[in-house]
């Protein structure tokens, strides 16, 4: 098999096999590559694998063997919603998510054309959220199931002058996306004096494209220091997708007669999302000698552009609904630590400080962000043309409370824990 | 520095002498639900759709804050010795008749009678509310005189409600009494019916101050009324729309338009008179507009209404309540209310919001997707005879005394869920609530009774209230 026939095989397991989980602020995720993600995501200024295609572009032109990478992040995560006692619906009640292991995937391929350009080909997942809660759970006339599915095909290309010292890249990023919502309805029961679940509304969307870009730039100011930028720019998927309706009978025939009678036909829907911009700066230095490679980031995200959640119904209009979102730019801040400790192997040390972009009125069932604090510990192992990044890494999330403001009146209190164990092979030609 | 460090010194100090001369409201005795015991009426009973009865009774607004508080509710066969919350359990289908429920076509209700289950409980329940009492009755009557009404076997002459509740040396007493003060003249449709302000606010102020003498340590806590209690679901805006005999809506044909000139004859007059715009009329009088009544002789051969066996037979003064008389109940139970502030803050005792909680029941609350309007039958707050909360309603009603109580005390009492009743709610909750009536019972009932009437608050409320 060619590399190249090879490259394909991979991207199409990739884009067959990806599922998303919200593992960095909102609903992105930061986790790319092993290296990297050991280092605490500060990578922009080293940029030295081919995951470099995510983090900063400028710096695939280093790399002057042709090399193909891939892997995963897996990430399971524990959770638990606890109802404010002051609140009349959620007082007294639990609740957690369904446990799922998700692995957004990543591969890239990297071609060094001459002695200053680099060709790439990335496919990552840079966002993605899934809120799958266990059923029963009290939540679910608010939200049961949000999946947010987005895979990126990324074609790069980078130039370093000569001496090395000053890269800049170029990439073109095709981002598809998939989104699903999930809630049951609600309705007094007059024959039992009960509140019961009438139907489901299951919302999903068709995958839908659009294109955007990224420009990085990469400065090594002496053999000891380097710093390195990249901007990912913002996107807008519009969606187009289908609203199905089904009725959940409650074996009282004419309650069940008015139910059916009001439940809305399956029809097509409409929405869209606003993907924020990502601006990473990084600073890095072996400096501290031996062989320490210390990375300091900073990333700002414009997650202001997710000021709201709007969903049109095509036939039912008057279901057609607005989630005010009202979020907030974020900043998240990492630092990193790379050791050559042997000619074979290193070990990396990173931590992360992440904001999330959530006002508390929106904290919910369908996506209870917070900030999030994470420690990352990685090693590299290279093997003559191979190499394997795994990287084990922490994500404690603040406990994060509605303050019995929730525009969904569900208050309540979540706490999430994340465990990730990021896994790739790379293999220089 | 030492300037500096001395000015944060004193600005300190300054703040934390600010923070201790705020007043405080301090609310007598503490939120200690030991001995707890509850003032009330129909509500506090537990009254619903039409009915005292063991299905309704353990989700009365005072049973719904024993079990929050931690209390559990004393099954029939309780001793006296045993420390749990007493309520007067009545077998179903209850007292003073079967329950108003919905059958799918109308209100039907459950034929027969309970009876009551603890008449030999050796001690006072803490639940004393009696159906249909006012601010006076709870002061007066002992559970023996002929007008007793379920008195007879929730007080069982052991003395008043008031009374009974200081004999258990009570820690803490939670009232919501005066409904009634106005309740029987709105279903009547009278405003000269109303308990006089005067005669409201010596009432209240004797209840408190006896209290209060009686249970000088205990907590208290009272409520206001509401005072959107002549809305619906008590009454209806005057229907544009008529219905067929199995409830199905007929739209009115040209030349009607819509609206029908409904006529009534107003108190002190034999000559029937237009109804005045912006009138509403009660509940009760939806079924006799359904035969006809109040539509005018005009109408005679115009159909529908000429199908209608009482065409041209008008409305009576009672069942329409004009915007004059309006006014007159919103009065009446603002005058009630101040009464009530006032009281309350004389004798230090926090003020249950249920006033807010009627305003917000009448424009609809949702809680995480599940809403509830004060809709008949099917709205979820107000039972079957358009008076009286459900279950859902009892314990959002509830959760306004517990928000009362933990912010004057302090205390962390947690709120009821509605979630307890959802009928597939899971672990949280158990594993959900007994059907109340199943569908092949509804259907029996159906053929019992073929009069597709709704239900009759009025009547209901003057049965329970003597």
């Amino acid at each position: 098999m060619r590399p190249s026939s090879r490259l394909l095989l991979l991207i199409s397991a990739t884009l067959l096999i990806v599922s998303g989980a919200s593992y960095g602020s909102g609903f992105s995720i930061f986790e790319q590559g092993a290296k990297a993600t050991a280092m605490g995501g500060a990578f922009a200024a080293t940029a030295d694998d081919p995951s470099a295609i995510f983090y900063n572009v400028a710096g695939i032109a280093q790399q002057r063997k042709m090399a193909v990478m891939f892997g995963g992040t897996g990430i399971n995560f524990s959770n638990q919603f606890t109802g404010d006692p002051n609140d009349p619906l959620t007082s007294g009640a639990t609740g957690e998510y369904r446990a799922h292991t998700f692995i957004p995937p990543n591969a890239y391929f990297i071609m060094p054309v001459g002695s200053n350009l680099t060709f790439g080909l990335g496919v990552m997942t840079p966002f993605g959220l899934r809120t799958d809660w266990r059923e029963p759970w009290v939540g679910r006339f608010v939200s049961r199931d949000a999946n947010v599915k987005v895979v990126s095909v990324e074609p790069a290309v980078a130039w370093q002058t000569s001496d090395g010292r000053l890269a800049l890249g170029f990439g073109a990023e095709y981002r598809r996306s998939h989104i699903s919502l999930n809630r049951n309805n609600a309705a007094f029961n007059p024959f039992t004096g009960r509140i019961i679940d009438t139907a489901n509304a299951y919302l999903t969307s068709d995958w839908d494209t659009n294109w955007g870009w990224n420009v990085g730039i990469l400065y090594k100011m002496n053999p000891q220091w380097r710093v390195g930028a990249s901007y990912r720019t913002d996107m807008t998927i519009d969606y187009e997708g289908s609203a199905h309706f089904t009725q959940i009978p409650t074996g009282i025939a004419p309650f069940d007669a008015v139910i059916k009678s009001q439940l809305p036909p399956d029809q097509g829907i409409t929405t869209s999302v606003n993907f924020p911009a990502t601006l990473i700066a990084g600073v890095a230095t072996s400096a501290f000698g031996h062989n320490w490679d210390i990375e300091a980031d900073v990333t700002h995200t414009t997650w202001s552009r997710f000021k709201s959640l709007d969903v049109n119904f095509n036939t039912t209009t008057a279901l057609s609904f607005t989630r005010p979102q009202n979020w907030e730019d974020t900043y998240s801040y990492r630092l990193g630590a790379n050791k050559k400790v042997t000619d074979d192997w290193d070990v990396r040390f990173g931590v992360v400080y992440d904001e999330n972009p959530q006002p508390t009125q929106g904290v919910g069932p369908l996506l209870p962000d917070s900030d999030r604090e994470g420690a990352a510990f990685g090693v590299g192992y290279r093997h003559g043309a191979w190499s394997i990044d795994a990287t084990e890494f922490v994500l404690h999330f603040k406990t994060r409370s509605t303050n019995g403001i929730s525009s969904d009146n569900f208050n309540g209190t979540y706490k999430t824990n994340a465990n990730l164990i990021s896994f790739n092979i790379g293999y220089r030609f | 520095m030492t300037r500096i460090r001395s000015f944060v010194r004193i600005a300190a100090v300054a703040l934390l002498a600010l923070a201790i001369s705020i007043p405080m409201f301090a609310a007598r005795g503490s939120a200690n639900f030991t001995k707890f015991v509850a003032i009330g009426d129909s509500y506090g009973a537990g009254y619903e759709a039409g009915s005292l009865n063991e299905r309704h009774q353990v989700y009365s607004w005072p049973a719904i804050i024993a079990k929050q508080a931690g209390l559990t509710i004393c099954p029939a066969t309780a001793a006296a010795t045993d420390n749990c919350f007493a309520v007067p359990l009545i077998s179903y289908p209850g007292l003073p008749g079967g329950e108003l429920v919905y059958n799918g076509i109308s209100v039907v209700q459950v034929p027969g009678s309970g009876a009551p289950l603890m008449s030999g409980f050796g001690r006072p329940f803490n639940n004393l509310s009696v159906p249909g009492y006012t601010v006076g009755a709870v002061l007066t009557i002992k559970g023996t005189e002929p007008i007793a009404g379920l008195g007879l076997p929730i007080l069982r002459g052991l003395g008043t409600e008031v009374d009974q509740a200081i004999a258990q040396q009570p820690t803490f007493i939670a009232i919501w009494i005066g409904g009634n003060d106005f309740l029987g003249a709105v279903s009547q449709g009278d405003p000269t019916k109303l308990t006089s302000k005067d005669a409201f606010t010596a009432a209240y102020n004797s209840m408190l101050d006896k209290l209060v003498a009686g249970a000088p340590n205990a907590g208290m806590v009272v409520g206001t009324l509401p005072q959107t209690f002549a809305g619906p679901p008590l009454t209806s805006r005057l229907p544009s729309v008529i219905f067929d005999s199995s409830f199905r809506p007929v739209q009115f044909p040209a030349p009607v338009n819509g609206t029908v000139p409904f006529f009534y004859v107003p108190a002190g007059t034999t000559t029937p008179a237009a109804v005045p715009a912006g009138s509403i009329v009660l509940l009760s009088a939806l079924s006799r507009i359904q035969q006809g009544f109040g539509i005018p002789p005009t109408l005679k051969t115009t159909p529908p209404f000429s199908l209608l066996p009482h065409t041209g037979e008008p409305l009576t003064d009672a069942e329409i309540i004009t915007p004059a008389e309006q006014a007159a109940f919103a009065q009446g139970i603002s005058d009630y209310n101040a009464a009530i502030v006032a009281s309350a803050s004389a004798h230090s005792v926090p003020v249950a919001d249920i006033k807010g909680l009627f305003d917000r029941f009448a424009t609809g609350v949702s809680y995480g997707g599940v809403t509830l309007t004060n809709t008949f039958v099917s709205g979820g707050l107000f039972s079957n005879d358009g008076v009286h909360l459900t279950d859902i309603g009892y314990a959002l009603f509830a959760n306004e005394y517990i928000k009362a109580i933990n912010a004057a005390y302090g205390s962390e009492v947690p709120v009821a869920s509605i979630a307890q009743f959802f009928e597939n709610n899971g672990a949280n909750f158990g594993t959900g609530a007994s059907v109340i009536l199943t569908p092949a019972a509804a259907s029996a009932m159906t053929s019992i009774f073929q009069e597709t009437v709704p239900a009759e608050p009025a009547k209901k409320l003057r049965a329970a209230h003597h």
